[in-house]
């Protein structure tokens, strides 16, 4: 009796606002729109209902703050988007009359309902969510966000360019930045190319001046030999671990090797391998960093063409991209034919998309099951950059670059593939149901690859080939030992998962942590730059401002009913709850609110804001009310 | 709106679309005062006249209207619309632009935006916002989610009836209303003005037959799909007949040194694929071909994109095909070389062709900023690798297209670098004063 009457006091005088959004067609050419209207119009404590081509837009966001503002309304229900899209515009919008934003609960009647439902049973699912969020928003308490102070420092794990370039934006920004890199070098995949496209800029030039610039900077404190073997903390105030090892992979020994080969000295950039910068570790060390943002800088992954795949590690003459551009650059001759390994090439031909653009059912898995579906972007142009380089310093050498899609898109690119025709290259265009085939020939030349050209009329044509170039593609880096300790996310295509491609693209889920470069999808060196500075541009923003606001729905433990029973602290998957003598703590800052702990505690000692007994059982109620959901539902 | 309109800013941005918003709410959430410049009476440039945007299918309002709200009712950010750069002179560190702002014959103050004054208003002219497909009054708010949210004349096609000016509730009308110079300072500048299409193409290359109004632009498709176009369906702009058919002409002006244009526009073949896939969801009977040369699918996701349009029965020709004739029933014929088959010319019969035009700059800074453009008229970027958004003047930056074809998510990508950028150059001037 006493619960009811609470229950009829605290929706005593609910006035509900319910917004529903035509999100341009996405909801309205699946949900009948006006009849969600017309049902929130009627549920209880629904004062004014109205819907919008956008709710979001300023027209949109003015219905509530006019609502708001003339007292119609002191609650309020948007059916739209995803949360994870517009939740934050709504509240803002409400911040803005003054009135405390979260007195508010999102309807979600795009993804779980237009998107993926159709007709009548659509309409009436978007019903039975907007009523579900009515009965909730009229429980729900005013919240408050706590603010935490941040350090002035991040944390840049990656030294290619994009996270030398990202430390370097913060650093001069006034942030202290510490740059953990797995390798003993720095310069990440862009030290293995000799020139860059379109432009034939020195890369060996690029990260010289880049790595001197970063260990010039007082801001920046450069960890090689080095990984973040553990991660505590929340957004504003992470505490990485990081541990230094002695080199001991096959790479980067023959690398020191090398480094010492050619007396280099510290900072100096040794080509194909990097910048030396400091000595590795004799022994394992360990140490912590406190820092406010990590921006992961990891790279991309190199595809290895398996065996057998065009005759790779099959024939000696069949070579990657790669290997290619390392041969070029250390065999610096010039005359009618290159030559390799002692062969005179008189003919060759370059195969693109291997290891990209992979297709189920035509493409073979890798030993994880894994196909790579995305182009990797950097190839076609990679490809016609090394043909004229051939072109120009071996003038005699046929090309024959056998091809899907040429994919010349940047600028400056399309230019090289008109040159690159203009000078002979030799097109061949296969579909991708018939590719090409690397065989050993017996007519003078090293191979053939018999190609079927399918502006031929799909003739197969048998190329003489002296060295078959492979354009192995960019897979996604191996870094899921890192994705497990800051708990993020790929995306099914196996790189890094920004939040929203277009609303904050170098945003992931959990706050404060920041994608840069080829980490999140295939780059080109210009564009991991670019990546690089508007993940910094975000970092500083987040850290300028000295302290962060913490969103508020986080658990909170009744100490008086819990029995120390650590079950929080097992089901928590960030290792936020600590036993205190009078029982559990969960701090607020740490919290992610995911839940876990509170459907886990035996004693129902825990709540989470916003996600209480009562608020969920008046959602359930306000969706069985609604009469759009049967029981079995 | 912001009433804060002060004449001295940290960053002036010329262009108020994706590019100047993205940089705008980088430079303003770290404090420093910016000033965008828009030549039209709305912000939101280009993104906020789309339908939805590949490869998410999510609506371009739904990304861009959040933004636009948030430039408008940022503390630190000043919205100048009708907007256009006169003079660039700069003092030492500081740049001093002159900006001619053009009459809007409406009080920007005294508009509630109640449209009274379009709904008294007799005249009707075509609509540039839905690139002509429709008609709006003289005087007339620019789009439903336009900001500001105010009536502007257009006096070419005012007949001055004074019906606005006596409807109007609060007296914002005022024929007598004069271009205005305004003077802002800042200390740096970005240049984010985006791009035009190559709209002379399809007569100046076909000539006759591609006068057919059936023969539309991508911008216009994108109108005609936006649910707050001008049929509200998908017709086809002749007779509003439901197009059977629809062909998209890729690289039309693009890639072809003949015309001016050798680069690839970069975004074409993922918008028709993606309006491909728009019509098909409307029409599921229309027949829809993609005539190309290269698809360019080349983003996150964008190949998916193309695999799943070709399983759900989009075809995909190689070939260039021109513009041959027009049916009696307003049809368009189209010639092509059957590049996959053997090679014989093809005559085919659309009901609709939509031409993928080539991308220009829309403004070229040189004469009034000093930045130079290279030989393709867009922006020079002396450090391509290391600093994509530094041009040769010190203290002013780019963003977008301006610096060349690129879509969404790498202008955005590209805009957030060019604050970054500009930030850190404000902060060096900073450390040089204290230093002096």
């Amino acid at each position: 009796m006493e619960e009811m009457e609470m229950e009829k006091n605290s929706t005593q005088g609910a006035k509900v606002g319910v917004y529903v959004c035509h999100c341009g067609g996405n909801i309205s050419n699946t949900v009948d729109v006006e009849k969600v209207v017309e049902a929130a119009s009627k549920m209880q404590g629904v004062t004014v209902a109205k819907r919008n081509m956008f709710m979001c837009s300023d027209p949109g966001q003015d219905l509530i703050i006019n609502d708001l503002k003339e007292g119609r309304i002191d609650r309020v229900v948007v059916a739209a988007c995803a949360p994870s899209l517009h939740e934050l515009t709504f509240r803002s919008a409400i911040l803005r009359t003054g009135m405390n934003p979260y007195l508010y609960v999102h309807a979600n009647i795009r993804e779980q309902v237009s998107f993926v439902h159709e007709g009548d049973e659509a309409t009436k699912k978007a019903i039975a969510i907007v009523a579900a969020a009515v009965g909730k928003v009229k429980e729900v308490a005013p919240l408050e966000t706590t603010s935490v102070t941040v350090h002035g420092h991040a944390t840049v794990v990656g030294a290619g360019v994009a996270g030398l370039k990202s430390a370097l934006d913060m650093a001069k920004t006034g942030l202290r930045v510490a740059i953990v890199e797995k390798s003993p070098f720095l310069g990440g995949q862009t030290a293995l190319i000799d020139r860059l496209y379109p432009y034939g800029d020195k890369a060996g030039e690029i990260i010289t001046n880049l790595t001197k610039e970063v260990t010039a900077h007082p801001n920046i404190e450069v960890h090689t030999c080095a990984e973040v073997v553990k991660q505590e903390g929340y957004i504003g105030n992470f505490k990485l671990t990081i541990a230094k090892r002695p080199p001991s992979a096959e790479k980067d020994l023959s690398n020191i090797d090398k480094m010492a080969a050619a007396r280099a000295g510290s900072n100096e950039f040794i080509p194909f391998v990097g910048v030396f910068n400091s000595s590795p570790p004799e022994a394992k060390e360990e140490f912590e960093i406190e820092t406010g943002a990590i921006v992961i800088a990891t790279g991309f992954s190199a595809y290895v063409p398996k065996d057998g795949e065009y005759g790779y590690n099959e024939f000696p003459e069949v070579i990657t991209l790669r290997d290619l551009i390392k041969e070029l650059s250390e065999n610096r001759g010039t005359g009618e034919f290159l030559t390799v390994n002692g062969r005179t090439i008189k003919s060759m031909a370059m195969i693109h998309c291997v290891g990209s653009r992979q297709i189920e059912g035509i493409h073979e898995p890798d030993e994880k099951g894994f196909l790579n579906p995305n182009c990797s972007r950097t190839c076609c142009t990679g490809l016609l950059h090394s043909a004229l380089e051939i072109l120009d310093r071996h003038p005699g050498t046929a090309i024959f670059d056998v091809y899907r899609d040429i994919r010349a898109y940047g600028r400056s690119h399309e230019e090289l593939y008109a040159e690159a025709s203009g000078k002979g290259v030799r097109f061949v265009r296969f579909n991708v149901e018939n590719q090409p085939v690397v065989k050993q020939n017996n007519d003078g030349y090293a191979l053939s690859v018999f190609a079927r050209d399918n502006l031929l009329q799909n003739e197969e044509l048998e190329i003489p080939a002296d060295l078959v170039v492979l354009a192995a593609g960019m897979h996604p880096g191996e870094i899921e030992p890192l994705i497990d300790l800051l708990k993020i996310h790929c995306g099914a295509d196996g790189f890094l998962l920004e939040v929203h491609p277009k609303l904050r693209p170098v945003e992931v889920f959990t706050a404060g942590i920041y994608l840069a470069g080829s980490c999140q999808a295939p780059m080109d060196v210009t564009e991991a730059t670019a990546a690089a500075s508007a993940a910094a541009s975000k970092a500083s923003i987040l850290l300028s401002r000295g302290e962060v606001n913490l969103e508020p729905f986080v658990s909170t433990v009744n100490k008086e009913e819990c029995a120390r029973c650590l079950t929080c602290v097992r089901a928590c998957p960030f290792d936020v709850p600590i036993i205190e003598e009078d029982g559990a703590y969960i701090n607020p800052a740490a919290c992610y609110g995911c839940g876990a702990c509170v459907s886990a505690c035996p004693g129902g000692a825990i709540s989470l804001a916003q996600y209480d007994n009562k608020e969920i059982s008046a959602q359930v109620k306000g969706a069985i009310d609604s009469g759009m959901v049967s029981a079995g539902q | 709106m912001n009433s804060n309109v002060s004449d001295r800013y940290d960053v002036i941005i010329f262009g108020g679309g994706i590019a100047g918003m993205q940089s705008a709410l980088d430079l303003a959430d770290q404090d420093y005062k910016v000033a965008i410049i828009e030549k039209d009476a709305s912000i939101g440039g280009k993104m906020i006249r789309l339908d939805k945007v590949f490869p998410t299918l999510d609506c371009a309002s739904c990304i861009t209207t959040p933004k636009m709200a948030s430039v408008a009712h940022h503390r630190n950010i000043s919205i100048f619309t009708l907007c256009e750069l006169q003079e660039l002179d700069r003092d030492g560190i500081n740049f001093r632009a002159k900006v001619l702002k053009r009459p809007r014959y409406v009080d920007q103050e005294a508009c509630i935006g109640c449209r009274q004054c379009e709904y008294a208003c007799p005249v009707m002219a075509p609509d540039n916002d839905q690139r002509g497909l429709s008609a709006r009054k003289a005087i007339y708010i620019p789009f439903s989610n336009a900001i500001p949210q105010i009536a502007l004349l257009d006096v070419e096609s005012c007949v001055l009836c004074g019906k606005c000016e006596k409807t109007c509730p609060t007296n914002a009308v005022n024929y007598f209303e004069k271009e205005e110079i305004l003077e802002l300072e800042a200390r740096a500048c970005i240049l984010a003005s985006g791009y035009q299409l190559l709209e002379d193409f399809p007569t100046r290359v076909y000539g006759e037959p591609a006068e057919n109004p059936n023969v539309i632009d991508a911008l216009q498709l994108e109108r005609i799909l936006a649910p707050t176009g001008p049929y509200m369906e998908m017709l086809r702009p002749g007779d509003g007949k439901e197009p059977e058919s629809v062909a998209f002409i890729q690289c039309a002006g693009s890639r072809d040194q003949t015309n001016g244009v050798p680069y690839c526009s970069r975004v074409c073949c993922m918008y028709a694929i993606k309006n491909s896939l728009l019509i098909q969801q409307e029409l599921p009977e229309t027949k829809i071909t993609i005539f190309y040369i290269d698809m360019r699918a080349f983003g996150k996701n964008y190949e998916q994109f193309f695999q799943n349009a070709k399983k759900k029965g989009i075809r995909f020709v190689k070939a260039r095909p021109i513009i041959h004739s027009n049916a009696q029933d307003g049809s368009v014929v189209l010639r092509y070389e059957d590049q996959e088959g053997n090679g014989n010319n093809l005559f085919e019969e659309f009901d609709m062709v939509v031409m993928s035009l080539a991308i220009l700059p829309a403004w070229n800074p040189q004469k009034l900023t000093g930045v130079s453009t290279a030989n393709d008229n867009f922006v020079r970027i002396p450090y391509p690798k290391m600093a994509p958004t530094l041009t040769e003047r010190d203290g002013i930056f780019v963003a977008g297209i301006a610096s060349g074809p690129k879509d969404i998510v790498d202008t955005i990508v590209e805009a957030g670098s060019a604050a970054m950028e500009t930030s850190n150059y404000l902060k060096s001037l900073d450390s040089a004063k204290a230093a002096a």
